[in-house]
């Protein structure tokens, strides 16, 4: 180990010009933007005074939080279910589970969220189907509100959740359930004292990187809120492109990144990230 | 075409924020920017020179490089295009084949120049960053007239010549010092005639009143005229809208906060009628006359208490064609024939008093500026969106949130 670190490992040599591009082109400019945040309009901590001024922003970053936190205990809750069953499944189900999850994967949000509109919107096929039946006189308002955003952003983020918690279910010796159920234990006390302590960092990985991904939701409450659910992306996206105000954007964006930079540390703690990101464990 | 936004001069502005820096900095960067500008301008010139036979090819390349590495604002193959083409960046979609028959041809005729599009939609904080970097590629924006003022006023826009555009062809009031208002659109609303046919609604206080016409309302999400319904609603005069009580307002829109929805684009706008979300609906007028069409007249427009929004034709600073050239472009676009098309076309209605009588029977309904309209609608005031629009957004998009 104590070599490891003294000599200079050469392979970083390999890594030096992918990494100087990003330092160039991406952080400098993203360093760039985020001092905004203490330049315009006037030099200061102003822009940052607002979280606790104004109510608006405020309640925007409550908002965003709420929504996020919803979405992650839903997204990760039906992950698991999902992954617990891929796990059991024979491995040709499991091929073809984990494609579909794969296909999806790769459906533009755009497109999902349009789907859902036409799925569960004023006319859609649930609502259509539910009156000619009788069952409701009413269309259910389940989009344009906060149901139909969590619903859509639920429905993006549980591939999300499965793939980390599919590798930590893996990655489980399944002799320790046998052990367990030959000892005398029930399947649910097999499960609920055996199986789900071990997955443990695997549920914190799913919920921390699904809390991330959700922190930047733009399209999704856009169309599914009906311009009611404001997140702070579509915020940021108004004080740049239609107030003029890059100085509140900026603020935003930084405390976006700040606390991402931030949970990632921590999910790094539990997880190592490459092992989240489909990489190999060491 | 969608529009939208409002913005605080105060608060915007690269100089602005450069004085509060200190002196000496700001100075610094005044001359820069003067050798910027100088460059630029040392290249356009060159461009038109060359095009015009007056420089040779040679010489033209030169001055470009010499710019060019001096500034890195003006690429070579930039200045040689800028002064071939005009570039027209506005909303895409039908507004790209409308602009080019209506405008475009008859100008490219008389000119020479092509017109290109950007399709990208100028938004406010667009325009400024691309005036801001040094990196301008558009020549004319199809913006709105509270743009004009506001980017005129924080110095990002060429001033408007007024030796070759006729202001008399321009509807008074909008032929403003950094921009043209070219057309007019308006924010208007629909019903339902299965709901409400019996007794039709007949202005804003009856789109307000959800206990007499029962259903769901929607709005535009970024403010501009939902301000000023809900004043009008609300029994504020129409000569008194502004400047505009955003307080009133706000606490109008909230007793139907619960029966409302709010759109962004125009098909959501059109989407939320015609699935029935709505028994009424905020829409653009010319959006209006397409739904009226597509269903029969199962949902109508009301045009009275439109709110009349001009579309303004601004030029950020510095544009690559040269003032001349786009000036001349904005001189077409105000032409009787070119504003008659682009009414048939998009539905925007004229600007050029000339044109309002001759607007088609068929389309009188429909047309902010016709004899039948042009006394029931509220004209935008775009000064006080300007100054005040940013504000007004952001309140607005807190009360319905």
């Amino acid at each position: 180990m104590a070599t490891r670190t003294s000599r200079f490992n050469p392979y970083w040599l390999l890594v030096a010009p992918a990494v100087l591009l990003v330092l160039a082109l991406y952080v400098a400019p993203i360093v760039n933007v985020l001092l905004l945040s203490v330049t315009d309009p006037k030099p200061g901590l102003g822009n940052y005074a607002k979280i606790f001024e104004s109510d608006t922003v405020a309640n925007l970053i409550w908002r965003t939080i709420r929504l996020c936190l919803i979405t992650t205990v839903a997204a990760v809750t039906l992950g698991y279910a999902v992954s617990y069953a891929m796990l059991h499944a024979l491995s040709g189900v499991r091929r073809r589970m984990m494609s579909i999850l794969l296909i999806s994967f790769w459906i533009s949000v755009l497109v999902r969220s349009f789907a859902w509109l036409m799925l569960l919107g004023h006319n859609g096929l649930v609502n259509g189907a539910l009156l000619s039946l009788g069952i409701i006189s009413e269309p259910l308002p389940l989009m344009r509100n906060e149901l139909g955003v969590l619903i859509g952003m639920t429905e993006y983020m549980v591939p999300y959740a499965i793939l980390p918690l599919l590798a930590n279910m893996q990655g489980i010796d399944p002799r320790v359930t046998s052990a367990s159920r030959s000892l005398g234990a029930s399947s649910a006390q097999t499960f609920f004292r055996v199986f789900l302590p071990l997955t443990k960092p695997g549920i914190i990985a799913a919920s921390l990187l699904v809390f991330i991904s959700s922190l930047g939701f733009y399209v999704t409450p856009a169309i599914l809120g009906g311009g009611k659910v404001q997140m702070i992306a579509e915020y940021i996206s108004v004080q740049l492109l239609v107030t003029v105000r890059w100085g509140v954007a900026a603020m935003l964006a930084t405390l976006m990144i700040a606390s991402v930079l931030t949970l990632m540390y921590v999910l790094n703690r539990f997880m190592k990230l490459s092992v989240v990101f489909g990489g190999v464990a060491r | 075409m969608a529009k939208k936004r409002a913005q605080d001069p105060h608060e915007t502005g690269r100089s602005a924020r450069n004085n509060e820096r200190g002196e000496g900095r700001s100075k610094m960067e005044e001359v820069t920017m003067k050798d910027k500008a100088f460059l630029n301008d040392l290249a356009r010139e060159g461009a038109i020179a060359f095009k015009s036979g007056r420089l040779d090819r040679r010489s033209f390349l030169m001055l470009c490089g010499l710019a060019g590495v001096a500034t890195l604002a003006v690429k070579v193959g930039d200045a040689e295009a800028a002064a071939n083409e005009i570039v027209m960046w506005n909303w895409g979609g039908e507004s790209e084949k409308c602009h080019g028959d209506a405008i475009g041809k008859p100008f490219t005729a008389a000119t020479g120049l092509p017109l290109k599009f950007d399709t990208s939609g100028p938004l406010q904080g667009k325009i400024k960053e691309m005036v801001d970097s040094g990196k301008v590629t558009a020549d004319v924006c199809d913006a709105d007239g509270f743009d004009a003022i506001a980017l005129g006023k924080s110095g990002h826009l060429e001033a408007i010549d007024y030796n070759i555009v006729n202001k008399k062809q321009i509807k008074e009031g909008s032929a403003w010092e950094f921009g043209v208002g070219v057309i007019y659109y308006g924010y208007a609303f629909m019903y339902d005639t299965k709901a409400f046919g019996d007794n039709p609604p007949k202005g804003w206080a009856d789109f307000y009143d959800t206990a007499k016409f029962p259903g769901k309302r929607s709005l535009y999400k970024w403010a501009n005229g939902s301000i000023e319904s809900a004043l009008v609603a609300d029994g504020v005069p129409k000569d008194k809208v502004y400047p505009c009580d955003v307080p009133r307002a706000i606490a109008k829109i909230k007793t139907i906060k619960g029966d409302s929805l709010y759109w962004g684009s125009g098909s959501e706008a059109h989407d939320m009628i015609v699935n029935g979300e709505v028994a009424m609906g905020m829409i653009w007028q010319n959006r209006g006359k397409t739904i009226e069409e597509r269903t029969n007249g199962r949902y109508k427009m009301v045009m009275n208490e439109a709110i009349a929004m001009p579309g303004a034709y601004i030029v950020p600073r510095g544009n690559p064609a040269g003032r001349d050239n786009v000036m001349k472009f904005i001189e077409q676009a105000l032409q009787v024939d070119s504003q008659l098309m682009i009414l048939d076309c998009l539905g925007m209605t004229p600007s050029n008093p000339e044109a309002f009588a001759k607007i088609p029977e068929a389309m009188q309904p429909y047309a902010i500026n016709s004899a039948q309209n042009i006394d029931k609608v509220i004209f935008n005031d775009p000064v006080w969106w300007a100054d005040n629009g940013g504000d007004a957004v952001n309140a607005f998009l807190e009360a319905i949130g």
